[in-house]
């Protein structure tokens, strides 16, 4: 019935189930929004704000590999998971900050501006969220 | 778009938000209710979506025509895939899934009301 209840057979397999499985979910949704917004706006109005749309499109794109590297089974995609999750952690606060002290730099709004708060501030939970599940996933593990 | 369809979709799926969410604090699995719920669900989406491309085939498009495609193939998509993927789990975060989805569903319609007819 519960496969988290053995983590012993198959250790690798813990990162997407359970609130890995909500997880995952939520980020292919915010890959998909991400990559389409920053897509669309390079494609049709590049001259606008390029620093703001490339990077709604490279946040997508975190979140598309942070997505696949919690579904996917293995170490590997674990460690993939850990340096996206870090990477979007590390973004959402740079830019976030950014957007807040120099609004000049980002003309228009990206997924990340002001620290998500667009998107409901689930931006700025979500590496959070991923980094606490990647640990203690990793913890259950080890014992 | 039909509005009365789009209204309808809204309230349903925030209905299906309400049950999965209560199916998770009270630590059940996805059950086949929960899929039909889904299923009925998908349908009303894809005769909105349906609809909606006889409508744009007969001349009436939204300006941003590219945009609101992807949204639409967006709301097409979502029911389903996140019903699998919630089913899979076989513990109270495969209700979550669906909730989470079904919390999603309506936004997306606000969306995309606002490129068929902005302003309004």
């Amino acid at each position: 019935m519960s496969e988290t209840a053995t983590p012993a057979t198959s250790p690798d397999r813990t990162l997407r189930t359970g609130p890995g499985r909500v997880l995952v979910a939520v980020y292919a949704v915010f890959a998909l929004a991400a990559t389409a917004r920053g897509g669309y706006q390079l494609a049709t109005r590049f001259e606008e704000a390029p620093l703001a749309y490339a990077l709604s499109l490279f946040a997508g794109v975190v979140y598309l590999v942070a997505a696949v590297g919690l579904a996917r089974a293995g170490r590997t995609s674990r460690t993939v998971a850990l340096v996206s999750c870090g990477v979007e952690m590390v973004g959402v606060l740079v830019v976030g900050a950014a957007s807040v002290f120099l609004p000049d730099v980002f003309p228009d709004d990206t997924v990340w501006s002001n620290f998500g708060g667009g998107y409901l501030f689930i931006p700025l939970v979500l590496p959070v969220l991923g980094l606490w599940w990647i640990l203690r996933v990793h913890r259950m593990d080890r014992n | 778009m039909v509005d009365w369809l789009a209204m309808t979709i809204q309230m349903v799926s925030l209905a299906m938000a309400g049950w999965c969410l209560v199916s998770t604090f009270r630590d059940q699995p996805m059950v086949v209710p929960h899929l039909v719920g889904m299923g009925i669900l998908w349908l009303l989406v894809l005769g909105q979506v349906v609809a909606t491309i006889v409508t744009m085939v007969g001349g009436d498009r939204p300006a941003q025509m590219a945009m609101f495609v992807s949204y639409l193939a967006t709301v097409a998509l979502l029911p389903p895939a996140c019903a699998v993927w919630g089913f899979m789990e076989r513990s109270r975060w495969g209700p979550a899934v669906i909730a989470f989805a079904c919390v999603i569903l309506p936004v997306l319609f606000v969306r995309l009301e606002q490129l068929w007819s902005p302003g309004v």
